[in-house]
């Protein structure tokens, strides 16, 4: 079940072309990686998922219709620059935002509360905003993002200046609003972040989405053959008899140190054919694809290598 | 749900604005000085520093002393001793001695004063008068006309003018150039300060959110329009509670204050009518202009015309202004940068104030009546014409001048505005920032 469709979205500014002619299909309850490097539109496309802005051509679609001024309410972003006002209480500033987003006094009170006493900063309901570290504040901008229970969340590098036990609450408080039904959108450059918790992803890069699709499907597409084998027995031999069979790739020095090889295949097909082999020459512990990380299929996309 | 949430942004703005301790400082101090203003030159009059000046006169005429006599402070003594005996250096017992030449009746510039501190225009002014109405009375005699004491009263004469304005309908108005005046720069000044104060605000407050980045937090989910209105309105409602409140504290402040220090002038202001008939007998002898300005400042016509024109002037100013400011605020990242687009604000802003004064002038003249229906210019110099009556066409043409362009520049600046918050880094010139108008967004 799809929950938000960006179709053929195109967006100029004066000088440059900051979406060119993007698609995406966001399934519901997905958590959703929108991935690229700086400049790539990334920001653009959420904002004109947050109606912020206008793509000068192509449609968005939210629950099966086009978004409307009232789907903001649907929605929690967290942008990546993002601040409070310094001079205000902390409590009544989080109360203001939550009246923003539509939220009654007394509502966004109660479930303020419950939020303050979660993440252990019940205690600067009363202080300044000014007073807070900067991790505590991004705790106050995360709750105030999620307060009003959207179905589509979008967090913009959500954790830029966490420490880890931090951003690992924060990693937790995500995959708990995802399971509670939620759809997340996340942008990031952290791509261990992406493996950990996205199961979508979408690359855009230099304004155009140029990789799309589930996360194992991307990797697993995006394997060179590659297979790592542990085993007990002769390496030379074991060397000798592969040669021809399939390249021998260089190891890392980690792997130097016991037996292992790893190397590539020239297709699928002939995986059965090398595993029997080496079947036969020595005690096969382990046999696996090396999957490329989602860090390498990103260098290599963005440069062009793909 | 809209009005819900520019309701919240009004109501931040407002409470924020109004508890700073700026606001509640200026609140209270501002009608303070007024009311000391007003007090302070009838309490300085009526307390007397104690003390007499004892001042010792040498008539060498031996005419002029004998009737000198004691006038507030100063006494006169007259000695037979010469001035050599007399100015000793040092003496604190006297004020000082005055010297008056033998001929002094053909040589009416014989007359000296020696003083042991500094010499007063008061003082002086007591002396020279005394001397001269003694001399020129002696000449008078000299004439030898009968019951000259008794001419002299009948000659007097006080004139005095009471102005009245005939208005449209043919009623009469009390009218004082004096007080039209005064309440024309008064006002048309309030207009100018408080756009200029209550716009730097909104300058600063949109900065402030933008540079904190607040902004980027907030505009998921209200509109750039709405944010950029409610700060607008906001403060605006915080300049009109900061100016009633004044009035309040000044009509307050300043009634006790007139009861308690010129008891006698405030139960005439009480005794005239609105309309100006015949001076109560009783306040026959009060200053004339005083007493047109204070048949005008009792007329409820007069001041609901003045508090009603600075409220719509003012609102329409400072809404008109605002927009500018805010557009201006949107597109700098710290209030450094903002100073030179400013300059397209503060011109007219400016230059309202030189042609306030030629309006205070001539407040129907061709240059008074176009300054007041731009708009840009009206807040101010229309409340400078205001106190001296203006026709009522002209009033509204240049209230739906003003407020039209309000709405204008609200859409200009709401497009500004929404550009200018996400543009960080460069400061923009007036010439892109134009541009920004015509962005699709």
């Amino acid at each position: 079940m799809e929950l938000l469709r960006v179709e053929n979205v195109t967006k100029r500014y004066a000088a440059h072309t900051a979406l060119d002619d993007v698609s995406l299909s966001i399934p519901e309850g997905s958590v959703y990686g929108l991935l690229g490097p700086n400049g790539a539109g990334k920001t653009t496309l959420i904002r004109i998922i947050n109606r912020i802005t206008a793509p000068d051509a192509g449609r968005v679609f939210l629950g099966g219709r086009e978004l409307r001024p009232d789907d903001i309410y649907r929605i929690g972003y967290l942008p990546e620059e993002r601040g409070l006002y310094k001079k205000m209480r902390v409590g009544e500033q989080a109360v203001y935002f939550a009246r923003l987003k539509g939220l009654s006094r007394r509502e966004a009170v109660v479930r303020l509360r419950v939020w303050f006493e979660k993440f252990g900063i019940m205690p600067w309901w009363d202080k300044k905003v000014a007073e807070l570290s900067k991790g505590m504040a991004q705790k106050v901008q995360f709750i105030v993002t999620v307060l009003h229970r959207p179905q589509l969340l979008i967090f913009d590098e959500p954790f830029s200046g966490f420490d880890p036990i931090n951003a690992n609450l924060l990693k937790d408080e995500i995959l708990e609003l995802s399971r509670g039904g939620a759809t997340v959108i996340f942008s990031t450059h952290n791509m261990a972040s992406v493996e950990e918790i996205c199961d979508h992803i979408t690359l855009i890069n230099k304004s155009r989405n140029i990789l799309t699709g589930r996360v194992e499907e991307i990797r697993h597409a995006h394997g060179d053959n590659i297979y790592r084998i542990d085993f007990a027995g002769d390496k030379a031999a074991l060397e000798a008899d592969l040669t021809g069979r399939c390249q021998l790739l260089p190891l890392d020095e980690e792997s130097q140190l016991y037996s292992s090889l790893v190397v590539r295949l020239a297709s699928r097909d002939d995986v059965r054919g090398v595993l029997a082999r080496v079947n036969e020459r020595v005690e096969v512990r382990n046999f696996r694809e090396v999957i490329p990380s989602m860090n390498d299929i990103f260098i290599n996309a963005v440069n062009g290598k793909l | 749900m809209g009005n819900g949430r520019i309701g919240a942004i009004i109501g931040r703005e407002f409470n924020y604005h109004v508890r700073r301790r700026s606001f509640i400082i200026g609140t209270i101090l501002m009608p303070l000085l007024m009311v000391g203003l007003m007090v302070a030159p009838i309490l300085l009059t009526s307390v007397r520093t104690d003390g007499e000046k004892v001042v010792v006169v040498i008539d060498r005429s031996g005419q002029i002393a004998p009737q000198l006599h004691g006038e507030g402070r100063i006494r006169f003594e007259p000695t037979d001793r010469p001035l050599e005996e007399v100015k000793t250096p040092g003496r604190s017992d006297i004020y000082g001695i005055l010297v008056i030449g033998a001929d002094i009746e053909s040589r009416p510039s014989d007359l000296t004063l020696y003083t042991y501190g500094p010499s007063t225009p008061e003082t002086e002014s007591a002396i020279t008068r005394q001397v001269r109405e003694i001399i020129e009375a002696g000449k008078l005699r000299a004439y030898e006309i009968d019951n000259l004491p008794q001419i002299m009263r009948e000659i007097e004469t006080p004139v005095s003018l009471q102005a009245f304005r005939v208005d449209e309908t043919g009623g009469e108005r009390a009218s004082s150039s004096l007080l039209s005046m005064g309440s024309a720069y008064l006002f048309g000044f309030l207009v100018y300060l408080f756009v200029f104060m209550y716009g730097a605000m909104v300058l600063q407050g949109v900065i402030e959110e933008k540079s904190s980045k607040v902004l980027e937090i907030m505009v998921s989910s209200v509109r750039p329009f709405e944010l950029m209105m409610g700060k607008i309105v906001g403060i605006g409602l915080v300049a009109v509670t900061q100016f009633l409140i004044w009035m309040v504290l000044i009509a307050v402040l300043g009634t006790v204050a007139l009861h308690l220090f010129a008891g006698p002038m405030a139960a005439g202001a009480g005794a005239l009518g609105v309309v100006g008939g015949g001076v109560p007998p009783e306040l026959a002898n009060v200053d004339p202009k005083a007493l047109a300005a204070l048949r005008s400042v009792t007329d409820l016509a007069f001041l609901g015309k003045l508090f009603g024109g600075f409220i719509a002037y003012f609102v329409g100013g400072y809404l008109l202004y605002a927009a500018m400011f805010a557009a201006v605020g949107s597109a700098v990242d710290n209030v450094q940068d903002a100073q030179q687009l400013q300059v397209p604000i503060t011109v007219p802003l400016l230059l309202s104030m030189i042609v306030l004064f030629s309006a205070m002038n001539d407040p129907q003249g061709p240059i008074a009546f176009w300054f007041s229906m731009i708009p840009f210019t009206s807040p101010i110099i229309m409340m400078a014409r205001i106190p001296y009556g203006v026709p009522a066409w002209e009033v509204a043409l240049s209230l739906v001048l003003l407020y039209a362009s309000f709405v204008a520049m609200v859409w200009v600046a709401s497009k500004i505005y929404r550009v200018g918050i996400f543009m960080y880094g460069k400061k923009p010139t007036l010439r892109e920032m134009c541009k920004w108008i015509k962005y699709k967004y």
